[in-house]
Parts: C-alpha cells; sequence; structure tokens
C-alpha cells in the first residue's frame, strides 16, 4: 500500500522534514491504496471459502477464524502438499471529486474523472513450512507507473499449551508498523479497505503510527496468544538506509530519516469469541524519534502514539452479519528538529485520530458500510501554514460504501482460485485542512474534495 | 438470476414438510432440526460442508451418521482419528462435538467443544438428516 496525496507532486527539500511528519502518512487515514489481505493462495492452502476468514467474504475484514490463521503464522493447511502459495490482484478505478483539481494529481492524470489502474500486485502468501509463513506483497502502481516492495509480514509461529491452555507463540518480521495486528481497527486494515489513489480520503496530518513508516522500516515483533483470547505484542524497527528504500521501490528523496533506538511498538488486546459473535478490545503504542538529517547527536522529532480500540461482529449464522470498530490515536509530538529548522513554532504539540463505522452484510455478498473519521491537533502556524487555514490540522469526515462479492463462498464460481469485489464509495469532509470553507486560501472548500470512487477489485 | 436450490435444502424442507403427516409428531422435531442447521451455521460450516465431496478445513459432513470415522476419500485426517475406530452414532457424535479433544486425543480439529446438549442434539439431529 502507497500512501499518496493528491497535492504532493515533487516535494521541495525545504520542506521534506515537515513533509515526513503531515504527508509521509497524509491519505494512510483511509488507506489511500488497498490494504488487500484477502489472497486466494490462503483458500487454495487451508481449504476454505474466503468467507471463513473474512466479512463479506473478501479481506482484509477478518473473522476470528482469519485472526487465528494470521496468528498462526498462514501456516494453516488442508493437510495436502503441492500448494503453491501465490497470489495476484489488480485494482482498477474510477474518480470524480466535487470540484476539480488544481493540477492533475499525478502525471497522466487528469484534474478531474480519472481512469486509472491502481494496482497489480503479485503475492507470496502462505506457508513457508511447518511454522514459517508469509504474507509480502509487490505491487506495480499504475498511478505512479512504478514498482515497489509493499507490506511485507513473515512470520514464525508455535502452538504449545501453557498451564493447560492453549498459546500460540510468533515472531513477525515486517515492513510497516501495525502490518502484523490481525484486528481491523488499527489504521493499516482499517476501513475503508480501500481508497482513490487519486481523489482525496483524509487530511494531510496524520499521526506517525497511521502510515508515517511504511514500506521504509524493518522491524521485528515478539507476540503471544494465549488461550484464543489474550493478545500481546511486543517489537521495535530500523529505518531502512536510502539506498535499500530505492532497491525496493520506495523513492530515496522521500527518506523519512533514522529512527532511535528507542523505537517500540506494543500492543495488548482480549478477544472473546462465542462463534455466533465476538468483541475485542485493546490498547497499543508506538514510540520513535526520528533524525530527519541522519547525522548522530542532531535534533530529533519524538513521537509518542497511544491507542485505544474496540470492536464487535455478530456473525449468526453468516446470513446476516453486522460488525462495529473504533479507534481512538493520541500522538504527543516534541519537534525539536522542526523547531530548530524554522518548520514549526511549537515544539510541543498533538494530533487526535477517532475513527469509528459499521458494517452489515447479507449473504456475505452484498454490503454496505458508514464510518466516520476525525483528525484534530494543536494550532502551529508554520506547521500548519501552505495548504492550511486557521493554522489547524482538523480534518473530518463522512465514508460510505456499498459493494458487491459475488464469489469468495462454497459454492461460488471460480472457488478457491478467483474473488471480486465491485464497489462505490462516497468520502464527504465536514471539515479539510483546518476549515470547512477557503482552506487554501484559494477558494477551495472541504466540499470540493468529497470524492466518488468507483473500484472494481479482484484477486486470483 | 435464480440459484440453485441446494440438495440439502431441499431435504430439510421436505423432512420438516412430510414428517407430520407421516408419523403424526408434533412441529417440535422440525423445529430442531432448522436449529440445527443454525447451530451447523454457526459452529460448524467455517470449516465442514454438508455438499457431499466437498471437503474443507475439515471433511464433509455429508451423510456422516453411521459412517465410520476417517473414511472420507481425499482429505487428509490425523492419525489419531484414522486409529479411533468411532463409528459416528449419535452417543459418539455428542461425545465428540461436546469435547474433541476429549473424544479424539491429537485430533486436528481446532475446536473447542459445544457446551450446551440441546444445541448438541438438534445438530446431530440436523446430522442425521443428511443421507
Amino acid at each position: 500500500m502507497k500512501t499518496r496525496s493528491p497535492s504532493r507532486g515533487a516535494v521541495p527539500r525545504r520542506v521534506r522534514r515537515r513533509s515526513v511528519l503531515l504527508l509521509g502518512a497524509s491519505v494512510a487515514l483511509a488507506g489511500g491504496m488497498p490494504s488487500a489481505h484477502a489472497v486466494p493462495s490462503f483458500a487454495r492452502q487451508t481449504g476454505q471459502d474466503c468467507a471463513a476468514c473474512h466479512v463479506g467474504a473478501y479481506g482484509p475484514q477478518l473473522t476470528p477464524y482469519g485472526m487465528k490463521f494470521k496468528i498462526g503464522g498462514y501456516t494453516d493447511t488442508d493437510g495436502k502438499d503441492g500448494k503453491v502459495p501465490l497470489s495476484g490482484m489488480l485494482v482498477a478505478a474510477f474518480t470524480r471529486t466535487e470540484m476539480d483539481q488544481a493540477e492533475p494529481p499525478a502525471d497522466h492524470t487528469h484534474r478531474n474523472n480519472n481512469l486509472t489502474l491502481d494496482e497489480a500486485s503479485v503475492f507470496l502468501a502462505g506457508r513457508l513450512s511447518d511454522k514459517l509463513g508469509a504474507f509480502v506483497q509487490a505491487t506495480y502502481d499504475g498511478v505512479e507507473q512504478r514498482s515497489s516492495l509493499d507490506h511485507a509480514d513473515v512470520r514464525l509461529a508455535h502452538t504449545l499449551e501453557l498451564a493447560g491452555r492453549e498459546a500460540v507463540l510468533g515472531l513477525s518480521v515486517n515492513n510497516n508498523p501495525g502490518v502484523q495486528d490481525p484486528f481491523n481497527t488499527l489504521p493499516t486494515w482499517g476501513f475503508p479497505y480501500i481508497g482513490s489513489a487519486v481523489g482525496f480520503t483524509g487530511g494531510n496530518a496524520a499521526t506517525m503510527f497511521n502510515g508515517g513508516l511504511e514500506h521504509r522500516v524493518l522491524g521485528a515483533s515478539a507476540y503471544a496468544f494465549i488461550d484464543n483470547s489474550l493478545y500481546a505484542e511486543l517489537g521495535t524497527y530500523r529505518a531502512l538506509s536510502p539506498s535499500v528504500q530505492s532497491r525496493t521501490g520506495q523513492g530515496r528523496g522521500e527518506d523519512m530519516g533514522r529512527l532511535g533506538g528507542g523505537t517500540a511498538y506494543w500492543r495488548l488486546a482480549w478477544l472473546q469469541d462465542w462463534k455466533r459473535q465476538n468483541f475485542s478490545a485493546g490498547l497499543f503504542g508506538f514510540n520513535t524519534d526520528i533524525q530527519p538529517d541522519r547525522l548522530s547527536g542532531g535534533p530529533t522529532n519524538r513521537y509518542r502514539d497511544l491507542g485505544v480500540d474496540a470492536s464487535y461482529q455478530f456473525l449468526g449464522t453468516r446470513e446476516h452479519v453486522g460488525t462495529v470498530y473504533t479507534s481512538f490515536i493520541r500522538e504527543r509530538q516534541t519537534r525539536n528538529d522542526l523547531f530548530a529548522v524554522g518548520e514549526a513554532d511549537n515544539r510541543k504539540g498533538s494530533l487526535n485520530e477517532f475513527r469509528i463505522n459499521a458494517s452489515y452484510y447479507y449473504k456475505q455478498t452484498w454490503g454496505l458500510t458508514a464510518g466516520r473519521f476525525a483528525t484534530r491537533g494543536n494550532r502551529d502556524a508554520t506547521l500548519y501554514g501552505d495548504g492550511y487555514a486557521n493554522d489547524s490540522p482538523d480534518t473530518s469526515g463522512t465514508v460510505l460504501q456499498a459493494d458487491w462479492t459475488p464469489w469468495g463462498k462454497e459454492d461460488s464460481w471460480g472457488a478457491p482460485w478467483a474473488n471480486l469485489r465491485l464497489g462505490l464509495q462516497y468520502t464527504m469532509f465536514d471539515k479539510f485542512n483546518g476549515a470547512r470553507r477557503n482552506y487554501d486560501g484559494s477558494g477551495r472548500d472541504a466540499k470540493d474534495n468529497n470524492t466518488l470512487f468507483m473500484f472494481a477489485w479482484t484477486s486470483f | 438470476m435464480f440459484r440453485r436450490i441446494p440438495s440439502s435444502t431441499l431435504r430439510l424442507f421436505m423432512a420438516v414438510s412430510l414428517m407430520p403427516l407421516a408419523c403424526g409428531a408434533s412441529v417440535t422435531h422440525a423445529a430442531d432440526l432448522r436449529h440445527g442447521e443454525e447451530v451447523f451455521a454457526q459452529e460448524c460450516a467455517e470449516c465442514h460442508s454438508v455438499r457431499e465431496g466437498k471437503n474443507k478445513k475439515g471433511p464433509s459432513l455429508s451423510a456422516v451418521a453411521g459412517r465410520k470415522a476417517a473414511s472420507v476419500a481425499d482429505f487428509v485426517y490425523s492419525d489419531a482419528m484414522k486409529q479411533s475406530g468411532i463409528v459416528w452414532a449419535p452417543a459418539a457424535l455428542d461425545a465428540y462435538v461436546a469435547n474433541p479433544r476429549k473424544a479424539v486425543p491429537g485430533g486436528k480439529m481446532k475446536y473447542d467443544g459445544l457446551a450446551d446438549a440441546h444445541d448438541r442434539e438438534d445438530l446431530i439431529a440436523y446430522l442425521g438428516s443428511l443421507k
């Protein structure tokens, strides 16, 4: 998944530090590109239908069965040999914004009404040995017209008995804090699970945990899942060198710098699964110090993210399925570097992100989802200067989605070789980059960024 | 587009419709079959199909009643299940569904068990209707 701002283009070096803070995670609020996690190679490996692991028979919204498959290291199998852990995915879309954008959002696109091939991906996804599995995605981005390493999560998992209770102990090596999480409440796998690459899916400010480091870091975390209920995880990350970022297709020029040695990700969650329904509740945190110039002893920008999340799923007989997800992240920033170079007026500041969404699926085929999102933060005239109003990063809005997933069930055509989702999504903004009206000083209102997104999403 | 009605659903419909006429029984048993089908959908259908020859993570449960354990072709059973010697009579199904790990130690079914005896009874009645 790549984050892409419609207004991005080439970022001048002078503002690169700020871009790391503000733009690096910009559209990840809504998952600027598909967060695919429904690959038919998993279905072929396990003998299961897509609907066993995914609400609505399409990823990435996981059922408890799907969560346990992920926690188990993608290694569960029907016991038959000869399964090839490879899959593919294509996403094509049409995007229309309420008002034409000032400039085309990318080369080869128009100011409005864009028909795009958003992604063509290949996956190494599945069991590599009894205890080792992988979900590694390489993507050709049809908008940027470049290829890169996308989400990567390689896992080692072992199941044992502890005090008479089943426990899974595992290790994840991945390139994006949160990509390893089995719940769909954190930003990486949260709703909307797909979003326009050339429209608007969120404001420019976002927390560091919300996609700010994705694919430019490498980390490892150890986790435990005890008695199918208690989930605990602790890990750390390091920044990839600019040359490795370049080789993996991320672009050397957008390097966010070096991460401090104290970078840590942690997670605690409780899952209560009654089969007919389930809920989860949890806490998570991400701490890092980023040194933009990679010079030892230089000033850093410090981010302390703390979040709380919860979810509820009514699965019943799977004919009528309803879900609710919510999360809140509070980020405390200490911007010593930004302050030192004159790109922030205040050393300290905070950002809060809130999301809630509810979905209904009929016969695992017809889906309706509604979500609210809100980002709020302290004012800073320099940090939130150009492109913002009132010195404020505040953005809020609503996302509505209707989708149709004709395959992915037991008797579906193409199972377990192919799946398809067609959808219509509309994102409405109450406020964008600090204001309802004229947020950019050029007369553009928040509602002018309202985005209609029609997509065809297939995997095989 | 019309969706083909699964043969299992037709059988269930026939059983529910004709049973009171055929044997003068109350509709209680029919309601139990319906409830058993719902229990199956909630508890079992992720991993088991009732379609003949359709194996998922677990083997097909078509015509499971009275069948010898580990006898579905093209399904990879655990050694424990192969050696269990179980024949799936109602009592054996009840014991297995109540606590799979106790009934077949070393088996590979990842299911904690269905505690409610009434649910098990209805589920087994439903499975028994699948011929």
